[in-house]
């Protein structure tokens, strides 16, 4: 595969809040496909950055392009994009088939078969026994295999994750870190995914970008991150644990 | 994303709906200050005494309400008594009548012919400063338990248990533990019933006899002698408390609010301290019913207290002077008011809660600065603002009254609800194509239809009691039920305006009723847990 034109460019990024600048200008591509990963601290502007891609958030300077085509402006529904927040973002006073029907509601050609797509991605999760269930009665993970079915529902060619395993149990996250996985390699859907655990970036990642004070420090696959750290920053970032979460990552890999 | 042109709209429909209905009015009764013959009533001999009076009578009756408040959820969150829901709603009885009602259940049982005064042989009689005290506790410890338990009930249990392995004793614990947990509803509590207090005329004027405090004062000024420059400066005296409670409880912000893991409470039995309980909680109970139940019975009889036989008569005499002509404006103007206070008030928390930005910010402020002023200046500004134009002396005035005067609460309420219901609902929606409005009228009316409701009763059970911000402002025509009761008194049909006070609640009680109903339905079908 020659890459011509990446899924999704940025470039020239800024946003400032109340006059205190939160991105300062950041550049990137995302290839077809591809998975990749955010991390920085707390504050350094990565949910910004996804409330810019998806058009929540309009920014100071600045395009997106997908596809190569400027969507800088476009509504969020108007990006073939689907976002899935840390704390699910469900509308429970529906049920689990409410939820996603409710996606498609607003689909003028889907609308009418919502029902069966529903059905059909809310068994791909697994969640046929619970289709019915209002949604205080699931539990955390299910609920967020809920709010992945919503998005999936949309059929976008990019889905963004804001921190979704988070708040989950440690066994939940590893089976929804291979679920993910699964459903990437099944649709080839290109997947941006914002995460403050380590591992897990370097388990699903294709690459990895490290944020720090709305810059980037670098962008590269985790192999790369790892051996040649782009300055003190990254290499600090990394290093922490680093052997823990290798061996830990090598014990993943095996299973 | 620009914030869609319906929500800037909205936003600047409700500034300028505070500015015509609030500000402008308390302005020009501000204004009014600036006539040097209006400060003469600070030099009159009344002043001051009513003015010592109002604050020491507050003062006291703050104390009393927090203690007993502080007792009562003690023991509904300590003990293994039985009934804590009943009781619960005992407590909050007094809400439902005019604090006018309250003042005349008393007189009746304390009163120079009181039914206790009668029994006992008693020599002394309630009227006075401490009669004042005593209903003053009646009317506003509800209040007071309201904010108390609340906070009691929701409290983790853990570090009780850590202090029980410490082995540091119960009585420490309560004061190291529990009270510093309880210090923000404390003082919210501790100003909510000062300001109820000071600022109510309805318990002074019934059971005050010569102890005259400062909204009787302004009362009689404005009603008895017309004086309405005269009550304006008594108002503006009477802003000052209401204003530094604000303050003090705006800076106290955050009514402790919960933390995600909590511990619930293992009640360990103890049958001793259980018995303690129901004597308190009894002890409590007897105190609210006894003035109520007795104006339930002296509704019921043909001349009190000379002749106690039954009889229905009242009823017909009441009705025969109108009686039933102010029970319908009663309940016009707390429909007219609950159904657009609700609206306004849950927009106002849709916007301050869920869109954000500076103006935002500004609107809650504006919103809950109305906690501040209280009704009967606030009725008082009215008059100056709105004398002669088209709304003077129709029901629309007092509906608009009642909105701004009992607004916070429910705005509040929808603040708060609309804050907890997840934020990103809106993005999810805005990348599925549903606008903010079908969010709002699809996911965030549904999941918050509990709220809605209790704010529909908070205005409507309000506006059913209230006598402070209307007084000024109803004519013989529009007047709302509560204030009648201060007319039958005047002319010495007591057992008709006993009969009002019950009508009120009844009336109070039939639609609370109703809303527990319509509620528990609406969680059912919505499939949210109950105690959503
Ligand atoms: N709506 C807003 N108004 C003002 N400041 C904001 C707003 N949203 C974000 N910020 C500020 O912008 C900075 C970056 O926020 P952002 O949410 O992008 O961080 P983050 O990298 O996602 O952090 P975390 O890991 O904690 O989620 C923070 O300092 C935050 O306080
Ligand atoms: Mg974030």
């Amino acid at each position: 595969m020659t890459t011509l034109t990446p899924k999704l460019s940025v470039r020239g990024l800024k946003k400032n809040f109340d006059g205190k600048g939160v991105l300062h200008g950041i550049d990137f591509d995302v290839l077809d496909g591809e998975f990749l990963s955010i991390l920085g601290p707390s504050g350094c502007g990565k949910t910004t950055t996804l409330r810019i891609l998806i058009g929540l958030l309009e920014p100071d300077a600045g395009t997106v392009l997908l596809d190569g085509v400027d969507v800088t402006d476009a509504a969020p529904d108007q990006r073939s994009m689907g976002i899935v927040f840390q704390n699910y973002a469900l509308f429970e006073n529906m049920t689990v088939r409410g939820n996603v029907e409710y996606a498609l509601k607003f689909d003028k050609e889907r609308k009418d078969r919502r029902r069966e797509i529903a059905e059909k991605a809310l068994a791909q999760l697994g969640l046929s026994a619970q289709i019915d269930k209002p949604i205080h009665e699931l539990s955390g993970g299910q609920q967020q295999r809920v709010s992945i079915a919503r998005t999936l529902v949309l059929e976008p060619e990019i889905i963004l994750f804001d921190e979704p395993m988070s708040a989950l149990d440690v066994e939940t996250r590893l089976s929804m870190r291979a679920e993910l996985k699964d459903i990437q390699e099944r649709l080839g859907t290109t997947m941006i995914y914002i995460t403050h655990d380590q591992e897990e970036a370097f388990a699903l990642s294709d690459r990895i970008m490290v944020m720090g004070g709305g810059e980037i420090h670098q962008l590269d696959t985790p192999e790369q991150i790892i051996a040649h750290p782009a300055d003190e920053y990254v290499a600090d970032f990394v290093n922490k644990n680093l052997r823990i979460k290798m061996d830990s990552l090598a014990r993943f890999m095996d299973r | 994303m620009g914030i869609s042109k319906g929500i800037s709209l909205t936003r600047i429909a409700l500034v300028l709906f505070f500015l015509v209905a609030a500000v402008l009015p308390l302005c020009g009764l501000l204004a009014s200050l600036l006539d040097p013959a209006a400060w003469e009533v600070f030099s009159s001999p009344q002043f001051l005494p009513a003015c010592l009076n109002s604050v020491s009578i507050a003062l006291i009756a703050m104390l009393l309400s927090l203690s007993i408040a502080l007792l009562v959820s003690w023991v509904f969150c300590r003990t293994n008594i039985r009934g804590k829901g009943a009781f619960a709603v005992l407590m909050t009885l007094p809400m439902l009548i005019p604090s006018l009602g309250l003042g005349m259940g008393l007189v009746f049982l304390l009163g120079s012919n009181g039914i206790i005064t009668n029994l006992l042989g008693l020599d002394v009689s309630i009227y006075g400063f401490w009669g004042i005290v005593i209903g003053a506790v009646l009317y506003s410890f509800p209040s007071a338990f309201l904010l108390v338990y609340d906070v009691l009930k929701n409290e983790d249990a853990s570090p009780y248990e850590a202090a029980d392995v410490l082995g540091i004793p119960k009585l420490s614990q309560f004061a190291g533990i529990t009270l510093p947990y309880l210090r923000k509803p404390l003082i919210s509590a501790a100003f909510a019933t000062f300001t109820l207090v000071v600022t109510d005329y309805g318990v002074p004027l019934m059971v005050g006899g010569k102890t005259i405090t400062l909204p009787v004062l302004m009362y009689q000024e404005v009603i008895g002698l017309l004086n309405f420059d005269t009550g304006a400066s008594i108002g503006f005296v009477l802003l000052l408390p209401a204003v530094v409670a604000f303050l003090v409880d705006v800076l106290n912000q955050d009514r402790g609010r919960l933390g995600f893991v909590r511990k619930a409470r293992v009640i360990r039995e103890d049958r001793r301290r259980d018995f303690a309980g129901y004597v308190a909680v009894g002890a409590v109970s007897v105190a609210i019913l006894l003035p109520i139940c007795v104006f339930v019975l002296v509704s019921f009889v043909v001349k009190y207290p000379l002749d106690l036989s039954f009889t229905l008569g009242n009823i017909g005499r009441s009705m025969n002077l109108n009686a039933g002509a102010y029970w319908l404006n009663s309940l016009a103007i707390a429909l007219a008011v609950s159904l657009i206070g609700t609206s306004l008030a849950y927009l106002a928390g849709y916007i301050t809660a869920r869109v954000g930005g500076k103006s935002a910010r500004v609107l809650h402020l504006a919103c809950i600065t109305t906690l501040a002023i209280p009704g009967i200046v606030l009725g008082l500004s009215y008059v100056f603002a709105f004398k002669g134009s088209f709304l003077y002396g129709t029901l629309g005035i007092l509906v608009l009254v009642n909105i701004v005067h009992f607004f916070a609460s429910p705005y509040l309420l929808a603040y708060n609800a609309l804050g907890k219901v997840n934020l990103n609902l809106e993005a999810v929606g805005a990348t599925i194509g549903a606008s903010r409005w079908r969010i709002l009228k699809d996911v965030l009316v549904p999941q918050t239809a509990g709220t809605i409701l209790e704010m529909f009763s908070f205005f409507f059970v309000n506006c059913m009691v209230t006598i402070s911000a209307v007084a000024f402002l109803a004519t013989t025509l529009d007047m709302p039920l509560a204030l009648l009761i201060t007319d039958f008194d005047a002319q010495r049909l007591t057992e008709c305006a006993a009969f009002v006070s019950l009508l009120v609640l009844l009336t109070n009680i039939v639609f609370k009723a109703l809303f527990a109903g319509v509620k528990r339905l609406l969680m059912r079908r919505a499939g949210l847990p109950a105690s959503a």
